[in-house]
């Protein structure tokens, strides 16, 4: 029972987006892997209008003070079990807005955050990457450990959470 | 009560064709508009889940019904509870009338007058939808569930007429008989087979009449403020309807289960005959549903009251007309 319960949640994660201040770079590229080149809909993943369906919640953008209690609110509307996955330089660590008077600099400083996806913008593959490790932690996948791919560690342990994550920049930009 | 206790009754409402049978139907007919959906999209659809990701829909369920319930404290509770599951409890039952394979769920025969019961059924399973949203304390769902009401205004009159049409056709209003004719309308009142895939468009509230739920306008809809197994039980109920809309076109219009039977079994071959031409309907209903853009809540109306009424009205006239006239002088159909 605990095994379907958990089979499911990895197959069938809906995400909310929430742009916390962002430049809207990132944002297109979150648009990107719903459309037809990247669809994620292959492992479920579907963009759901209200945060009470979601169970993964997208955050771009350093946060600004103003916007910190808005996410705290939707973070505190989604149903549990629910996960954080903050996307973009800004999101994570704040990026080129660190240290300004207006931003709290990164996700993490208002609610608790599952997983970083680093880039300005991130590339859509490194999304996705992000989002299949996140679901790797929750429910690891039995078989033997995958090689590294472009240097890229797979996040094998359960429990993994927060799971931090490098993705290198390919050469093209 | 030997009725109770029979055990092929019981066999037969909670296996196959009843509950079980019903849900895995539902579930499977929601992968296929998923995966054509996507396809149409120039997608690819669920992948991962299953082959094909045709166990998407059973997962999407049992994640909703593992997750925490939140209930609004505005909420009007007892409603915000009820109603999702008795909306779908209806739509199932509504289904049990329909001849799968080769009988309904609950007796061999039907009786005459039961069209008219599964089309009160499915308003009343429409009304309950409505009262969940309405119940949810939330302005969109509030506004979804207004939308709901008033779209029902305009479809449902040229939906129970359309109904009818076949009905005159087969001259009874026994589902059984109307299945069991020796034409299928469709052969007989073309017109009305496309005016009723048009209005069953609107009855299961999707594009170009998907306007109660419309994400880009009022978020979720009714289903905004629902979570858990209260969703999953909404979203059950959107799907059972599209496959009860199907099964109705299918039964009214199509010839039911009806079709060769080659060897043995009988009942297998008319479940997949039925399942076939469920799956041509919603081929159908699919596709306009992704090729059309949305209407505005007064163009639906309008249409409805302007267009769809006064066509549904013709068709009955044009109907009769030929009954009497045409086709049972020439012996056509009887």
């Amino acid at each position: 029972m605990a095994d379907a319960k958990t089979w499911a949640r990895v197959k069938s994660p809906w995400v909310l987006h929430f742009n916390s201040g962002a430049c809207n770079g990132c944002d297109i590229e979150i648009v990107a892997l719903l459309t037809p080149k990247y669809d994620v809909e292959r492992f479920g993943i579907k963009l759901e209008p209200s945060p009470r369906h979601a169970d993964i919640l997208l955050v771009t953008g350093a946060v600004t003070n103003q916007c910190a209690e808005r996410l705290k609110r939707v973070y505190d509307q989604m149903p549990q079990p629910k996960f954080v996955v903050a996307i973009g330089a800004c999101a994570c660590s704040g990026g080129v807005f660190a240290g300004t008077y207006n931003t709290l600099g990164g996700v993490d400083k208002v609610i608790p955050v599952s997983a970083y996806i680093p880039g300005c913008p991130p590339r859509p593959e490194a999304i996705i990457d992000g989002c299949v490790k996140l679901l790797n932690a929750i429910n690891p996948p039995k078989k033997k450990k995958r090689k590294q791919v472009n240097g890229i560690k797979e996040a094998t342990k359960s429990e993994v959470v927060p799971v931090v994550m490098e993705v290198k920049q390919d050469g093209k930009q | 009560m030997s009725f109770i206790l029979d055990p092929v009754l019981i066999f037969r409402i909670l296996v196959f064709p009843g509950f079980t049978f019903i849900f895995f139907l539902t579930l499977f007919c929601d992968w296929v508009e998923r995966k054509l959906e996507a396809r149409i999209q120039n997608r690819v659809g669920p992948m991962v889940a299953g082959p094909g990701g045709i166990l998407q829909p059973l997962a999407d369920f049992i994640k909703l019904l593992s997750k925490e319930d939140i209930e609004p404290r505005d909420a009007k509770k007892l409603v915000f509870r009820i109603a999702p599951i008795a909306a779908f409890s209806i739509m199932v039952f509504a289904m049990c009338f329909i001849p799968i394979d080769g009988a309904s769920v609950l007796s061999t025969g039907g009786f005459n007058g039961d069209l008219i019961i599964i089309l009160v059924f499915s308003t009343v399973a429409n009304f309950l939808l409505f009262l969940a949203g309405w119940a949810s304390a939330n302005p969109y769902g509030t506004i979804g569930a207004a939308r709901v009401l008033t779209q029902f205004l305009g479809y449902d009159i040229p939906f129970l007429l359309l109904a009818l049409t076949p009905a005159f056709l087969a001259g009874s209003l026994s589902i059984f008989q109307i299945a069991g004719s020796a034409w299928p309308a469709i052969l007989l009142a073309p017109w009305a087979f496309v005016l009723f895939i048009i209005t069953l468009q609107a009855e299961l509230e999707r594009d170009p009449f998907d306007v109660p739920h419309s994400d880009s306008e009022v978020v979720g809809g009714l289903e905004t403020e629902y979570t858990g197994a209260k969703l999953a039980f909404l979203h059950l109920t959107r799907d059972i309807q599209v496959v009860f809309g199907s099964a109705l076109v299918v039964t009214l219009f199509l010839g039911g289960p009806s079709g060769p039977v080659f060897f043995g079994l009988d009942w297998f071959w008319y479940t997949l005959w039925f399942v076939l031409k469920l799956l041509v309907v919603i081929v159908i209903s699919e596709y306009i549903t992704t090729v059309v853009a949305r209407l505005r809540i007064d163009q639906v109306l309008t249409g409805n009251w302007k267009i769809l009424l006064p066509a549904a009205i013709i068709s009955l006239i044009v109907a009769v007309a030929l009954v009497t006239w045409v086709y049972h002088p020439l012996g056509i159909g009887v």
